[in-house]
């Protein structure tokens, strides 16, 4: 590489820092820029209020990367909430993943200028923010009248937004990226409200889960629901160990208890019930320290721990986007009146029937959650907030440009069965399309193949993972595994999904063949291996 | 496309009749997991760790079948190369490894892999079916797996535990009848198909006694035999996993508890559980259950084959019930890939089975159920008495075997005759 070129790569770096924290003009105005070369920066406010960034290198060649950011929550966490105490809101331009700057200078390197906002308002905002995205795309025109094309990708709830733009308007943008997209609104909060109910229901009673009251209120009731779920959970970790429950438990919860049933059984249900994956950052259910509990760790209590990491992980924004999204739709939106949990695992139970006691144990459990119980309330939507809720933006699916996927197979916010949704619904589209295209056929005599438009990114787990001090115990302050936590992307998987987007934009065609198998092994613990198939939220089973 | 001249065709025809007499001579590459050399066929079950005690020989049963194959011209010039991997009876574990087998090593199919909560691990976590990866002869009775339409790549072959239970059914009401019966069993799927059979079979249980799996162990036994004791079981049914009936059997012996044992298959096999220091007196006129011939039969001519195979690669290793059973179901995958035709593919292995499966030879005294619509595998036991060295042999001499279905099907005698050896005991 010539030396010009790696001080140019090196000062890319630094603006996309300096990017982040810029501070926007006024709204709707036109962007301010810079004039600086080889890159030039600009921001500016769209019309809601989102502040943006862009930034050009001198050698645009007229295509552009716009990125969607994910979920933010959209209220300020007092100190005192353990774990994410002192958030404050914030709405920084988020041109890259994070800022990413390998994937901002492979960007510049191909003349591709970057692009992206922190949107007007935080939390679950598609509606709002695909409007944000599209006003963005013409504002980016019409400063630089050079673009042709525009590449849209997003990580998490910018997943779906990225996902909606294509779908609602596909002309604007020729290759999209929903990384670990999350699901469609309900489904989603389904899957928190199914964990924070048992949560509940069982451990601790006190625990609103859901139904917050309107303003402010709502707003204290999710803070206070955030340390006791977080409380309840530091217990947990202590009960997995011991056996014993939370002195918070329910009467339901105590009536287990003293049957005998372990507190881990009960945890590993709830997270079955719910779809939480059973291998976290740190518990792949596989590996055991040596010694007596080299079998029994990983049959037993391995599963129970990936449970306890991935639903602490998930708790926070399963209270503040449920909360969220009540404030939105005008009340209570998550019920299970009508969920048969017992159905629900019907699969897991076999799988995990050692770490869940057995099925007598399993049988008690789901006595003791089922809708018969009054022990264990079910939670009552309000039906008009509902109505609301559905009304918000819902991605159909449909795949109308050339997409990426990638995800974690354990993610435990953002599910892997969301994009498995969409390669299965496109698998139709797909097969669709060939027989409109054979029967084309029977009237022009010219058989013409659909083109694929979709590649799918596994980030897989390693075949195991869990270390152990010598003492055997487990070591959780090592990094979080590939595959596993939310959008834990290496710099080199987010290259590869650049790259593949750019090659698509450009010649409207996928990656494939042997040179995506190199550039895959090379990037890294992924695998586009048709034959991987997640389960779909579990909401989708009930529906 | 611009016409082929004449000329041109004749020379195109002649390299594809070369190439097809080539193909005819020299084995083709032909699907995944088929090279010109060799077959690869993956295995996971538990090598090491407590559940592991007697299943970890059905692969080296396995192999040294096939490797006998190999020496032997193997399955049209390829030798059959097995692949094992140790889950450690972890369901998890289970999954990750099958992963390996089929997207490292790249095998052509899976083979007996143990335990029913692997097995239905793999399915909904791999999903060979999806993959349309042949799960060939799974070492799980659970008779869910027979359900061709939830698992269509999926063959068992040992008969289900419904199966086991009703014809045990039957015995208890033709020569236990009036006596307290006892049952302990393993609270799961395998747990739950036994008590389906027992149900329809009409037993009615003085106690029956549940335990988790991976809890079974001596402390687990002794509460276990407070409860039959307390129901005074003259019967105590062992319907579990070979830790289990070993701990039960280790407690009783210490304790002198002695009712009347009768053994699931599963966890009756003599060598077993002798290995883990339960003395064979223990076992003495203990009733079991088994669909292949004793393992002492050497008149047999498929367990002579078998255990002088055995002897030869593994010597000083006793022939035992996983052993036979692992290597008939070496036996039975070598004619299945046979079947399969010149260049077998995961398609045509799976038609092989469904078309000629029924018929394959194999050192079952019972009928096999594979046909088109079935992925049922054998079909019944005979009933047999230990002797006091713990060997299994038929009552009165002579095995009466019974077969019967995993619904409500009647038990019967079965009139099922095996099909004699092949010669050296290779695939036609």
């Amino acid at each position: 590489m010539k030396k010009v070129r790696i001080l140019s790569l090196l000062s890319v770096t630094a603006l996309v820092t300096t990017v982040l924290v810029s501070v926007p003009v006024a709204a709707n105005a036109a962007p301010a820029c810079d004039g600086k070369s080889p890159i030039q920066s600009c921001v500016g406010v769209t019309s809601d209020g989102a502040p943006y960034a862009m930034q050009v290198p001198a050698n645009f060649n007229g295509t552009v990367a716009l990125y969607s950011h994910g979920y933010r929550y959209n209220v300020d966490i007092p100190a005192g909430i353990p774990l994410i105490g002192g958030y404050k809101i914030t709405n920084t331009p988020e041109p890259v993943p994070g800022g990413n700057a390998d994937v901002a200078k492979y960007f510049f390197s191909q003349g591709i200028a970057i692009l992206g906002s922190g949107f007007a308002r935080q939390g679950w905002n598609p509606d709002s923010a695909i409007k944000t995205n599209v006003e963005l795309i013409d504002t980016f025109k019409k400063q630089f009248p050079k673009t042709t094309k525009v590449i849209a990708w997003g990580s998490s709830l910018g997943g779906v937004i990225t996902q909606g733009l294509a779908e609602k308007y596909p002309n604007l943008v020729s290759a999209v990226a929903p990384m670990c997209m999350a699901d469609n609104v309900e489904p989603q909060l389904t899957g928190a409200g199914d964990f924070l109910w048992g949560i509940k229901v069982l451990f601790d009673p006190t625990i609103k889960a859901g139904n917050y009251s309107a303003g402010a209120a709502g707003v204290a009731e999710s803070y206070a629901d955030l340390v006791k779920v977080f409380t309840v959970m530091g217990k947990l970790q202590g009960g997995i160990s011991t056996g014993a429950w939370p002195d918070t438990a329910s009467a339901t919860g105590k009536a287990l208890a003293a049957a005998g049933i372990p507190v881990r059984s009960a945890l590993l249900l709830l997270g079955l019930m719910a779809g939480i994956p059973t291998q976290s950052a740190h518990f792949d259910s596989i590996s055991g320290p040596e010694g007596a509990l080299k079998l029994s760790f990983p049959l037993a209590v391995s599963p129970a721990l990936a449970i306890l990491e991935n639903g602490t992980n998930a708790a926070a924004l399963a209270i503040l986007a449920t909360q969220d999204v009540e404030m939105q739709a005008g009340g209570a939106i998550f019920d299970n009146t009508k969920t048969d949990y017992a159905a629900r695992v019907d699969v897991e139970r076999v799988i995990f029937n050692a770490a869940l006691s057995g099925n007598t144990v399993i049988d008690a459990m789901l006595g003791a959650l089922s809708a018969a119980n009054p022990g264990a309330p079910r939670a009552v939507a309000n039906s008009a907030a509902v109505a609301k809720m559905r009304a918000l933006h819902i991605n159909t699916g449909k795949i109308n440009v050339p997409t990426v996927l990638m995800v974690g197979v354990a993610d435990p916010i953002t599910p892997a069965g969301a994009s498995q949704r969409l390669v299965d619904l496109y698998a139709e589209q797909y097969a669709a399309e060939k027989a409109a295209a054979f029967k084309a056929y029977q009237t022009t005599r010219d058989y013409k193949t659909p083109t694929n438009k979709l590649l799918m990114l596994w980030n897989t787990t390693p075949s195991s993972y869990t270390k152990f001090a010598a003492t055997g115990a487990p070591i959780t302050s090592i990094p979080a595994a590939q595959g596993t936590n939310h959008c834990n992307f290496t710099s080199a998987q987010l290259v590869l999904v650049a790259k593949s987007l750019v090659q698509a934009s450009s010649t409207g065609k996928l990656p494939s063949g042997g040179a995506l198998y190199t550039a895959v092994r090379k990037a890294g613990n992924l695998s586009i291996d048709k034959g991987i198939s997640v389960p779909l939220l579990k909401y989708y089973g009930d529906n | 496309m611009k016409a082929m001249n004449r000329r041109k065709l004749i020379k195109v025809s002649a390299v594809l009749a070369a190439v097809s007499l080539a193909v005819t001579a020299v084995p083709a590459q032909a699907a995944v997991g088929v090279s010109s050399r060799e077959i690869k066929l993956g295995m996971t079950l538990p090598m090491t760790g407590t559940a592991s005690l007697g299943y970890n020989k059905i692969p080296g049963a396995a192999k040294a079948y096939f490797d006998y194959l190999n020496k032997n011209g193997g399955i049209n010039g390829r030798k059959v190369k097995l692949i094992v991997k140790d889950d450690r009876y972890v369901p998890t574990e289970a999954v990750a490894k099958t992963n390996e087998l089929i997207l490292k090593d790249k095998v052509m199919a899976l083979l007996a892999p143990l335990g029913t909560a692997n097995v239905k691990a793999v399915a909904a976590s791999v999903n060979p079916a999806r993959r349309g990866v042949p799960v060939l002869f799974i070492n799980t009775g659970f008779s869910g797996f027979a359900e061709k339409k939830k698992y269509p790549t999926t063959y068992t072959v040992l008969p289900s535990y419904v199966m086991e239970a009703k014809i045990m059914g039957e015995y208890i009401k033709d020569n236990f009848a009036g006596k307290k019966i006892g049952l302990l069993y393993q609270d799961d799927d395998f747990g739950t198909d036994a008590l389906a059979g027992f149900k329809t079979a009409g037993v009615n249980f003085a106690v029956k006694v549940a335990y988790a799996s991976g809890s079974q162990g001596a402390a687990a036994a002794a509460g276990w035999i407070t409860k039959f004791k307390a129901a005074e079981a003259d019967v105590v049914i062992l319907f579990g996993v070979s830790s289990a009936t070993s701990a039960m059997l280790g407690v009783a012996a210490q304790l002198k508890y002695a009712p009347q044992w009768m053994l699931g298959s599963v966890g009756g096999d003599a060598t077993t559980i002798k290995l883990t220091g339960v003395p064979a007196g223990v076992l003495y006129n203990a009733i079991g259950f088994s669909p292949v011939p004793a393992t002492t039969d050497m008149k047999d001519e498929y367990v002579k084959f078998f255990s002088d195979i055995y002897a030869k690669a593994v010597p000083g290793s006793t022939f035992d019930l996983n052993v036979l059973l692992g290597m008939n179901t070496a036996f039975m995958t070598a004619q299945a890939l046979q079947a399969a035709g010149r260049n077998p593919t995961r398609k045509s292995l799976m038609a092989a089975i469904d078309s000629k499966g029924a018929s394959f030879a194999n050192s079952a005294l019972v009928p096999a159920g594979y046909s088109k619509t079935s992925h049922v595998g054998l079909t019944g036991y005979w009933v047999g008495k230990y002797s006091p060295t713990g060997d299994l042999s038929p009552i009165g001499g002579t095995y009466v075997t019974y077969t019967t279905d995993s619904g409500s099907g009647a038990v019967v005698k079965s009139t099922y005759v095996r099909p004699a050896m092949p010669a050296k005991g290779l695939p036609n």
